[in-house]
């Protein structure tokens, strides 16, 4: 081979891998594309509600309470005989049957819609009003295009009549979308127009803190010990190796430990924030561990023999010059783990958070669910209208994760500090 | 002649199983400059992390035999070693100033041996060290600015200012010029000359020239033996012994 020969295959290489390099990226990226689009596509129409318009009319004699009531009378008042008649009048109908159909088209918590209206103006007595009732699920997933109409009658959620019904407050202009505020307010419910993530997002933030006010300072404790403190003998090697096993252990494992000893023994409540949060804790733990002996590790001797030489103690020269130079690494470590741990489902059901929780809890100890395990439990549900909230709860887990892993990128970039 | 500042006896120091010193018997006069010399890896450095106890870092390092600073033994585990480093600076091989403001980097030591109560004295020491190290007309208009901004020899003299903070008896110094060119050189050089009036100064150097220029004392080392000390100008012109000989005049090494 000559020298020309040589040198020309050397340049093929190195074509040949930028090419490989460069479609692997390409195929990363489709497959990225992909599930976005997916989840987006599925997932968007979540964020509206449909609402159907409707004359409301707060007849005296259907209602026991007078204008000017206050809160409390107001909620115990019964407006079941004004709903039925409100939703009754907004189209004819000749028979019972009709009657059931026509009141089907709204959902189940219309009744508490007319009450939170009153509730907002208590003079509404012999009075009209026109009011936004959120549609039930079937018309929600009729008026998004996701429900096929086409179907024969006996096959079809949706009755003839129904659809009849529908499209005569879509001619005039009765049916609109809304912004879903029950999907970010409201807790799981069997009724998919009413269920929301909140339960979910409280009972993620409530486990998130508390995994990180236990795994931050004990991980962070531990790796300055054993980088900076340590004497560097079998016990610590054999520790070191049990840090980096634990990172690696399946996490339901931490589920079967979590249910073992903090349901079983401690007898801590279940299906709370609280059990799920030291379960995630002690599964972060070493996730933490490990990026931060190693920014530890990264910053130079010499700028502790420079605080040493200087008369600094061992515990000054850690404290004042090593961990400061550490800490951008650390924290973008513990942001990671942290985003692991937001998206971990499996201990979490072990723990009991697939529970059907319907209030938001209002604190740690309080029944709860998470947002990983709430698209585990609503891709398990057979109504049409849980498949989008199923992909608008993943696009809510991935934009917090997007925004933790930014956070990490750039906490470590802006307190990075260089040295020679 | 001066008096003698630091003594070693029968210093041997172990990395593990390894020897690295054998029996130094080493003394080193106060106000002086000592220069170090020998071929690399023969101990020079691990003798004078020896005087601040900078080997207790190292864990398999142990050391057994005596230094006295003034009398005083050193090689003792209840000695405290803040307080001996307090007394005896170091400046290293390689420039390490901390990623910290100019200012910070002088008031550091002061600060955590508490020589500074007040902002006033705390601007005084950093004035008074930067001045010693003659960094001071160059830097005092950008105090807040970070350490490692500096080019090389400007941060050696600032580690050097950061070595005088504390008002140390002894400065240590490991090579302090091996990473930094002829100008730089030079400076650190004339100001090693300057400091030596107030400070007890032992340099590693592998430049016989600088050894020359700058040291009243010399010892070759070689393999962890000590060979040779004695005045520079008689290491240098009339060795007594044929190693030295050999070594200075680059036969070997």
């Amino acid at each position: 081979m000559t020298k020309e020969e040589r040198l020309k295959k050397r340049h093929r290489a190195e074509k040949r891998f930028r090419f490989y390099g460069l479609s692997s990226i390409v195929v990363a990226l489709l497959f990225v594309i992909i599930l976005v689009n997916n989840i987006f596509s599925k997932g968007s129409s979540a964020f509206m509600k449909t609402v159907i318009n409707v004359e409301v009319f707060f007849d005296p004699e259907l209602i026991e309470i007078k204008n000017g009531a206050t809160e409390d009378e107001i909620l115990s008042a019964d407006f079941f005989d004004i709903t039925i008649e409100t939703l009754l009048k907004s189209y004819p109908t000749k028979n019972i049957d009709e009657e059931d159909g026509l009141i089907d088209l709204f959902t189940t918590d219309a009744e508490i819609e007319i009450k939170k209206a009153f509730l907002d103006n208590n003079n509404l007595i012999g009075k009209k009003i026109n009011l936004e009732i959120t549609a039930s699920d079937d018309i929600d997933q009729l008026h998004k295009g996701n429900y096929p109409r086409d179907l024969p009658e006996d096959r079809r959620r949706i009755s003839n009549f129904q659809l009849e019904i529908y499209d005569n407050f879509v001619e005039s202009n009765k049916i609109d979308k809304n912004f879903n505020n029950y999907f970010f307010n409201n807790g799981d419910s069997r009724d998919p127009e009413l269920a929301g993530i909140g339960g979910a997002l409280v009972g993620s933030f409530y486990s998130i803190l508390i995994c990180l006010l236990l795994a931050f300072p004990v991980a962070v404790l531990a790796s300055i010990y054993l980088e900076e403190f340590a004497p560097k003998n079998k016990i610590t090697d054999f520790i070191e190796i049990n840090i980096n096993n634990l990172a690696a252990v399946p996490s339901i494992v931490y589920g079967l430990l979590a249910l073992q000893i903090l349901l079983a023994t401690i007898q801590l409540p279940r299906s709370t924030p609280l059990v799920a949060g030291i379960t995630l804790a002690l599964m972060t733990l070493p996730r933490i561990i490990i990026p931060c002996r190693a920014s530890l590790k990264a910053v130079p001797p010499s700028i502790r023999e420079g605080a040493l030489a200087v008369g600094a103690s061992k515990f000054q020269s850690v404290f004042h010059h090593v961990v400061p130079l550490a800490l951008p690494g650390t924290l973008s470590g513990t942001i990671i783990g942290l985003a692991q741990a937001l998206g971990e489902t499996a201990p979490l059901i072990l723990i009991g958070m697939v529970a059907f929780v319907v209030d938001i809890p209002s604190t740690p100890v309080d029944p709860s669910s998470s947002l990983p395990v709430q698209v585990y439990l609503w891709s398990e549900s057979a109504e049409r209208g849980f498949v989008e909230k199923t992909s608008a709860t993943i696009m809510m887990l991935l934009s917090f994760l997007i925004v933790m892993n930014i956070l990490a990128v750039y906490l470590r970039q802006k307190f990075e500090k260089r040295w020679n | 002649m001066s008096d003698i500042k630091i003594k070693s006896k029968n210093l041997n120091v172990y990395y593990g199983d390894k020897q690295a010193l054998f029996d130094v018997n080493l003394d080193l006069n106060e106000k002086e400059v000592t220069a170090l010399i020998g071929p690399s890896g023969c101990g020079k450095s691990t003798f004078i992390r020896c005087i601040n106890r900078m080997n207790d870092v190292i864990d398999i390092c142990k050391v057994t035999g005596n230094i006295e600073i003034d009398g005083i033994e050193i090689n003792d585990s209840n000695l405290d070693v803040v307080s001996l480093r307090e007394r005896v600076g170091m400046v290293f091989q390689k420039p390490n100033p901390f990623p910290k403001s100019i200012y910070d980097n002088i008031s550091y030591g002061p600060k955590i041996h508490g020589k500074g109560e007040t902002k006033n004295e705390l601007d005084e020491i950093v004035e008074k060290s930067l001045k010693k190290a003659a960094l001071w007309e160059e830097v005092k208009d950008r105090l807040n600015e970070p350490g490692t901004g500096l080019s090389g020899g400007q941060q050696q003299r600032l580690c050097i200012a950061r070595a005088i903070s504390v008002n140390p008896e002894v400065i240590l110094m490991d090579e302090p010029c091996s990473a930094l060119d002829p100008i730089a050189t030079a400076k650190i050089e004339e100001l090693i000359d300057e400091l030596k009036k107030t400070y007890t100064i032992v340099i590693v150097t592998h430049s016989m020239a600088q050894a020359v220029r700058v040291s009243q004392k010399t010892g070759f080392f070689h393999l962890g033996k000590i060979i040779e000390v004695g005045k520079t100008e008689k290491i240098f012109k009339n060795p007594d012994n044929k190693m030295t000989q050999d070594y200075i005049t680059g036969r070997f090494g």
